[in-house]
């Protein structure tokens, strides 16, 4: 039934604003069928406010938005009868509990949970659903959105920073739930700013700043565009040492960036200083480090690809 | 506005609460933000207030120009048990002043009381519902700043509406004295509504149970001075136990006992001081009732938008259709009584004019459904602006974000608020009916269903509400200065004797005075299609503007 090589996101020169603020500012986002895209970007970068273009809640100045090929606008129920969504800031009718808040949610949607996935998930979420929703935490209001959107199939799942709320069991859980839907080949937005998060679960990211796009790929294309951290321990000669830093040294060298020499530490023993040294490399820069750091009498180092949380300050620093 | 958050540190008296963990620092802070937020709400409930005293005193002494005619009336009014039940008794006839203050005295200080209430329950329980007391706890403020600045506000609040209110009458042209205890007494309710508020919000961890609470009490509390104003007289105690008894039973225009005034502020500061005491018994965000286990399952009704609309306002619809049947059969209790008000030798002529003691009995009905039908616009007025804040707390985004489409939610929205109308105004005819037959009343036939005369004019005050709504869901709260802009054009229109382009800006005005005129068809159907038109308009708006 499902069309593989269907879009599930196609969005193009998203345009919205509030009165004079402008909150997106020809926004792109593609996300195919299937696939769990990370949508990246500080507060108020404009994720929210997508979401709700792409719900079809808030109407789009310009730009072309396409969700499961369908016009948001237009088309809202049909299109909201094939996608779940879970709020950033979950709030629910304060006199119904748990329970009846999830059944109708599912009834809106117009789904049928697959016999004891209800069940199975309250569990897993360790949720009591005959407490009334006012007495609910915000973890445990997000838990019963989550529920509800997890406890049937769908073929698109709009998730706006789902675990802010989740201490980091319930995290894992979500984690697994969310694996599960993408094994079944739902396409998933997870919109977010806690990186770590994204970076286990979706194939690709899109990072957004002041409601634009900065960078869109898949996670190993952004690696392998970005630099390698190292860090290294060195005893050696002061000297030696001093001409490292220096222009001689990895100072020199192009494609070096956060050099950081430690200070010799003062040895009692009157043994070769012993100082750490980290930075972050650009590919074709590497040869020129490894040799850079051998004569300098390296005995210790550490590789590693740039975290998302490096790749995102970066992007900033550099578009700011 | 300056200045009005800018923290002042209190000076470092001795032993001036700090290191007790249970002082109420920061409260006066708290109780300026407050009263910012509430300087619209308060500024109408003073000026309806304070109109209401001011048209009473300054009308009576016309009406009832001399001793013997105050005597006539004040007998008529105390023959009647419907009225002294409603009104309470009046204990001097020959005063000028208790027969301008008949209502007021009793039934209109229950006014006083609920803004004492409202206010207290808006800065305690319902903040600490929506979470707003937790950020507060967190900052530099006693535990118990909130309570005692919502309390503060709302005692300060009561003793503006006294001293109004004894202003009004003095104005109005009635003894100072007599004014001043008046004043005090109106003041003193709302300084124990304050402390019913406050003990009642300590109680139950929702706020609607906890105005269910407080709305039940004065219930009790109105029902232990009826049974002692009208049952046997072993029962008279009674009105001892009741705030509302202490109205009349402090005599204020003649023979006066002021002592009694301390039995209102005694009430207020024990009920107070109790509510501080639960309140450190009990953890924030919970009350002192256990919340009881729900269902952990949907039941079959609750299945789309009208299911979910319908399980949000039931008990609602339930406890207004007990109120305006009682209220309905009450006001119908007393009609047989008011032909003994004009039992003087004009009089029973004009009553012949008129038609008989019928037609009269007629009269008063019409007048009752007059503000009875207002009042109802209320029920449609709480309805849009419900779905107005079910907006703003995201609540319509959920239900947007599932196969909901917007016409449907908007739809359900206004039919509850015009069928739910619909039915109140039959409840209240079906009432006076009742208790107009129960009392042998000889009312004509029409009164069960006159009262739905008045549902094309509901229908606009729901149109304009809408409309409010449509532009934007702040705005939808705005219902309530329709209804406060038609029922002050209502009162005032006669008194002020305002040009009739300016009355008739209310779609009340276009009613008929049922069951004594008979419904204009035209007149109808002009209002239902202005209500069409507005509802119209804001159904496009809806339709097209942004959610949230």
């Amino acid at each position: 039934m499902r069309d593989v090589s269907e879009t599930a996101l196609h969005v193009q020169g998203l345009v919205k604003s509030f009165g004079r603020s402008r909150a997106l500012d020809g926004l792109d986002l593609e996300v195919a069928a299937g696939e769990v895209h990370g949508f990246l970007g500080p507060n108020g970068a404009g994720k929210s406010t997508t979401l709700r273009c792409l719900l079809g809640l808030l109407r789009a100045d310009a730009g072309n938005v396409q969700v499961l090929g369908l016009d948001p606008w237009r088309d809202t129920v049909p299109l909201h009868r094939r996608l779940a969504y879970v709020p950033g800031d979950v709030t629910l009718w304060p006199r119904l509990t748990g329970g009846e808040t999830i059944d109708l949610l599912l009834r809106l949607r117009g789904v049928v949970p697959a016999p004891g996935r209800r069940a199975e998930l309250l569990e897993r979420f360790a949720l009591d659903p005959t407490k009334r929703a006012g007495t609910y935490s915000k973890g445990n209001r997000q838990k019963v959105a989550l529920v509800a959107a997890f406890a049937a199939d769908v073929d698109l799942l709009l998730l706006d920073e789902p675990t802010s709320g989740l201490d980091p069991l319930m995290e894992h859980e979500f984690g697994v739930c969310l694996a599960e839907h993408a094994a079944r080949g739902t396409a998933v937005l997870l919109s977010s700013h806690i990186l770590a998060e994204v970076e286990h679960l979706a194939q690709r990211v899109t990072i957004v700043r002041d409601g634009r796009t900065v960078l869109s790929g898949s996670l190993e294309d952004l690696r392998g565009l970005r630099r390698t951290r190292v860090r290294a321990r060195i005893s050696g000669t002061s000297e030696g040492l001093a001409g490292l830093a220096g222009l001689g040294g990895l100072g020199g060298l192009a494609g070096v960036h956060d050099l950081v020499v430690g200070a010799p530490g003062a040895d009692a023993g009157g043994a070769a200083p012993e100082v750490e040294v980290t930075l972050a490399v650009e590919p074709e820069a590497l040869p020129g480090v490894l040799a850079a750091l051998a004569a300098a009498g390296v005995h210790g180092i550490e590789c590693g690809p740039p975290s998302l949380e490096q790749l995102f300050l970066d992007q900033y620093r550099v578009s700011s | 506005m300056t200045g009005l958050l800018t923290h002042r540190r209190a000076p470092d008296e001795p032993g001036a609460g700090s290191g007790t963990g249970s002082g109420a620092h920061g409260a006066g802070l708290l109780a300026r933000a407050a009263l910012r937020r509430d300087r619209v709400l308060v500024a109408v409930w003073l000026v309806v207030l304070t109109g209401l005293v001011y048209a009473s005193a300054a009308a009576t002494p016309g009406l009832y120009p001399d001793e013997r005619s105050r005597i006539e009336a004040a007998e008529a009014l105390t023959s009647s048990a419907a009225v002294v039940a409603l009104y309470g008794p009046i204990t001097d006839p020959t005063s000028l002043g208790e027969l301008a203050m008949t209502k007021l005295t009793v039934l209109y200080a229950v006014a006083v009381a609920v803004l004492g209430l409202v206010l207290v329950r808006r800065h305690t329980r319902t903040e600490e519902e929506r979470g707003l007391t937790e950020l507060l706890g967190s900052t530099a403020i006693g535990p118990s700043a909130p309570l005692a600045a919502a309390v503060g506000l709302a005692w300060g609040v009561s003793v503006v509406v006294g001293v109004l209110a004894a202003v009004a009458d003095v104005a109005g042209g009635l003894p100072l004295a007599g004014s001043l205890l008046f004043g005090a007494s109106w003041a003193g309710m709302g300084l124990v509504g304050a402390g019913l508020g406050a003990v009642t919000c300590q109680l139950s961890a929702s706020s609607r149970t906890a105005a269910g609470l407080a709305s039940g009490a004065l219930g009790v509390l109105y029902a232990l001075r009826v049974a002692a104003d009208v049952g046997p007289a072993p029962l008279a105690f009674l009105g001892w136990l009741s705030p509302f008894g202490w109205q009349t039973r402090l005599q204020a225009w003649s023979d006066p006992r002021p002592w009694v005034l301390l039995l209102h502020l005694g009430t207020a500061v024990g009920l107070v001081v109790l509510a501080v005491v639960l309140r450190r018994r009990r953890d924030l965000g919970s009350g002192l009732l256990a919340e009881r286990p729900g269902a952990a399952e949907a039941g079959a009704s609750l299945s789309g938008v009208v299911g979910l609309t319908w399980h949000q306002h039931r008990s609602a619809l339930a406890w207004w259709t007990v109120a305006v049947a009682g209220w309905g059969m009450l006001l119908g209790a007393i009609t047989p009584g008011v032909g003994d008000l004009l039992d003087t030798d004009a009089g029973r002529t004009m009553l012949q004019a008129l038609g008989g003691e019928g037609a009269l009995q007629d009269a008063l009905v019409s007048a009752v459904l007059a503000l009875v039908g207002v009042g109802i616009g209320a029920w449609a007025v709480v309805v849009v602006a419900r779905a107005g804040a079910d907006e703003r707390s995201g609540r319509t985004e959920a239900l947007l974000s599932t196969a909901t489409a917007r016409g449907r939610l908007v739809g359900v929205t206004v039919v509850l608020a015009l069928a739910g109308s619909a039915w109140l105004l039959l409840v209240a005819g079906c009432g006076l009916a009742l208790g107009g037959a129960v009392a042998g009343a000889t009312l004509s036939g029409s009164v069960w269903w006159a009262g739905l005369a008045y549902l094309p004019a509901v229908a606009v005050v729901t149109g304009l509400a809408v409309l409010l709504w449509a532009l934007s869901p702040g705005w939808a709260p705005g219902g309530w200065a329709v209804l406060v802009g038609c029922l002050l054009l209502d009162l005032l229109a006669d008194l002020l004797d305002l040009p009739s382009g300016i009355s008739e800006l209310s779609p009340y005005a276009h009613v008929a005075a049922v069951p004594v005129q008979t419904v204009d068809p035209l007149s109808s159907l002009v209002l239902a299609l202005v209500a069409a038109a507005l509802l119209g308009v804001a159904w496009v708006r809806l339709l097209t503007r942004d959610i949230g």
